[in-house]
C-alpha cells in the first residue's frame, strides 16, 4: 500500500466534512474521486497532503504513520520535521495550477528539487527537461508562467510535480480551471502516467475520463463514501440511490 | 552673498539631507519588514504591542515624534542630550518610515494568493524558504508603486528635521534668506528637492521595468 487513510474525520467548526473514511491506493492504482461539490472529495485530498489537519482517524504512506489515533480517538500527527520527510512521498496538482511566476518553467521544475531534495542541479535540470518533453514542452523552458495557456501550465505544474520524484501523485480538479477545449491536453498527459503505471488520485468532474483511465472509482457525499469499486461497476450499474441520482445529473 | 557663495553654504545643508534620506532608508525598509513579520506573530501580545506603535506612529505627526525622541531623554531621564540631536532624528524618522513600510509590506503579503504558500508547502519547503524564495520576491514587485510614494513623500519630509535645528537644507534655505533678504534660497531648495525626486522617480522605474519579467 503507498497509501492508507483509516477512519478520517474532519470537521469546520460544527460541519463535519468527512465522516469516517477510509480507503487504500496500491502501487500502480489510479483512483478517481467523483461526487457532488461539497462532498467533502477535496476536503480529503487536502488530509492526505497535509494542508488540512484531521481530527480523527490516521494516514500511513508506505507503512509508516504520519498521524495515529490516541486513546480518545483523535488524531495525533508526527512532529513538524518528520512530517517534511512525508512530503517527499508525494505530489499534489492544484485546480489553479499554482506556479511559482516570478520562475520560469525550467526553475519551477528544479528548484524544490535542488532546494528542498538536495539534488545536483545538472541531474535536476536534466529530469526536468525529460519531464517537459514528456509533457511536449521541451521548447518552453525558458518562457515565463504567464506566457502559457491554462492547459501548458497545468502541464508545467504536473511535470513540477513529478520533478520530486514522488510515489503517488493526487490531482485536485485538474481541470476545472481550464476551457474546455484545453481539458484534452491535461487529460492525455495524465492518461499516459496511468499507461507508466503512476499511483494517482484524481478528484474529478471528467466522468468519461474517470471511467476510461481509472481501475477504481470512489462516490462521495455528504463527508461519506457511498459506493466504490470497478469503473464500468459504478457508472453503468450503480447500487446505491445516490450514486444513481448523481450520475443521472452528468448523463443529461 | 554671491550665488556661488549661497550654494557652497547649501551643499553642506544638502548632503545633510541626503544623509538623512538614506540612513532613513537603510534603517526603515528592512526595520519594516520586521514589524510586519511581528504583525502576523503568533503570539497575541506581541501582535497587541505592533499595532499600538503602527497606530501612534500614523496617529500623530513626524514634527511631534521628533521633538519626543530629542527633548524625550532630557525631561524623563534628566540626560545630557548635548549630541543626541542627530541620532534623535535618524531614529524618529527610521521608527516612523519602518511603520509604513511595515504596512506596505503587510498589504503585500496578504496580496499573495493562499495556492503560492500551498504550493511551497506540498513541495516540502520550510516556512523560510518559502517566504525568501516564493513570497518575498512577488511581494517586492507588487509593492514597489507604493514604496516609491513613499520614498518620494520621504524627499520632502527630510525639511522636518528643522524642528530639531538640524540644518539641512531646508533650515539653510530658511536662515539665509532671512539674513540675506534674498528669496533666491527657497528656490535652490526647491530646486534641489525637485531634483532628487526626479532621480528617486527614475530609478523606481527603472526598478519596476527590470521586475516586468513576469506578471
Amino acid at each position: 500500500m503507498i497509501l492508507e487513510m483509516n477512519h478520517i474525520e474532519k470537521h469546520f467548526g460544527d460541519l463535519e466534512v468527512l465522516k469516517d473514511i477510509s480507503f487504500g491506493v496500491d502501487s500502480g492504482e489510479v483512483v478517481s474521486i467523483i461526487g457532488p461539490s461539497g462532498s467533502g472529495k477535496s476536503t480529503l485530498l487536502r488530509c492526505a497532503t497535509f494542508l488540512e489537519t484531521i481530527d480523527g482517524g490516521e494516514i500511513i504512506y508506505m507503512g509508516d504513520k504520519a498521524a495515529h489515533m490516541n486513546d480518545q480517538g483523535q488524531a495525533v500527527y508526527v512532529s513538524h520535521q518528520e512530517l517534511r520527510r512525508f512530503r517527499s512521498y508525494y505530489g499534489l496538482v492544484f485546480q489553479q495550477f499554482n506556479l511559482f511566476p516570478h520562475y520560469s518553467v525550467l526553475k519551477n521544475l528544479t528548484d524544490a528539487p535542488i532546494h528542498v531534495q538536495h539534488r545536483d542541479r545538472s541531474e535536476a535540470e536534466e529530469t526536468a527537461m525529460e519531464l517537459l518533453g514528456k509533457m511536449g514542452l521541451a521548447d518552453r523552458a525558458d518562457a515565463y508562467p504567464y506566457q502559457l495557456s491554462g492547459g501548458q501550465q497545468q502541464r508545467v505544474a504536473i511535470a513540477r510535480a513529478l520533478a520530486m520524484k514522488p510515489q503517488i501523485l493526487f490531482f485536485d480538479e485538474p481541470t476545472s480551471a481550464l476551457d474546455p477545449e484545453l481539458t484534452g491536453e491535461v487529460l492525455n498527459v495524465i492518461r499516459q502516467l496511468a499507461e507508466e503505471k503512476m499511483t494517482m488520485v484524481v478528484v474529478t468532474h471528467e466522468m468519461s475520463f474517470a471511467k476510461a483511465v481509472s481501475n477504481r472509482v470512489i462516490f462521495m457525499d455528504g463527508g461519506l463514501i457511498v459506493e466504490q469499486g470497478d469503473p464500468a461497476e459504478v457508472f453503468d450499474h450503480p447500487k446505491e440511490d445516490r450514486t444513481k441520482q448523481f450520475l443521472r445529473v452528468f448523463e443529461r | 552673498m554671491t550665488l556661488s557663495t549661497m550654494l557652497h553654504t547649501m551643499s553642506a545643508g544638502m548632503l545633510r539631507t541626503c544623509g538623512i534620506f538614506i540612513l532613513t532608508l537603510i534603517g526603515s525598509l528592512p526595520l519594516g519588514m520586521i514589524v510586519a513579520l511581528l504583525r502576523k506573530s503568533r503570539f497575541a501580545l506581541v501582535r497587541g504591542i505592533v499595532r499600538v506603535y503602527i497606530s501612534i506612529i500614523r496617529g500623530t505627526p513626524l514634527m511631534l515624534q521628533l521633538l519626543v525622541w530629542y527633548f524625550g531623554p532630557f525631561y524623563l531621564f534628566n540626560w545630557n542630550i548635548g549630541s543626541w540631536r542627530f541620532p534623535a532624528l535618524i531614529i524618529g524618522f527610521v521608527v516612523n518610515y519602518a511603520a509604513y513600510f511595515a504596512e506596505i509590506y503587510r498589504g503585500g503579503i496578504e496580496s499573495i494568493p493562499v495556492g503560492q504558500h500551498e504550493a511551497a508547502e506540498v513541495l516540502g519547503f520550510t516556512k523560510t524558504q518559502t517566504f525568501m524564495r516564493i513570497i518575498l520576491p512577488q511581494v517586492i514587485k507588487t509593492i514597489l508603486p507604493s514604496v516609491t510614494n513613499e520614498v518620494i513623500t520621504l524627499v520632502k519630509d527630510t525639511s522636518l528635521a528643522f524642528t530639531l535645528a538640524y540644518q539641512e537644507v531646508f533650515s539653510l534655505s530658511k536662515q539665509i534668506s532671512a539674513s540675506q533678504s534674498s528669496f533666491m534660497p527657497f528656490l535652490i531648495a526647491g530646486i534641489f528637492y525637485f531634483i532628487a525626486n526626479y532621480v528617486v522617480a527614475f530609478i523606481m522605474e527603472r526598478i519596476e521595468k527590470a521586475m516586468n519579467y513576469y506578471k
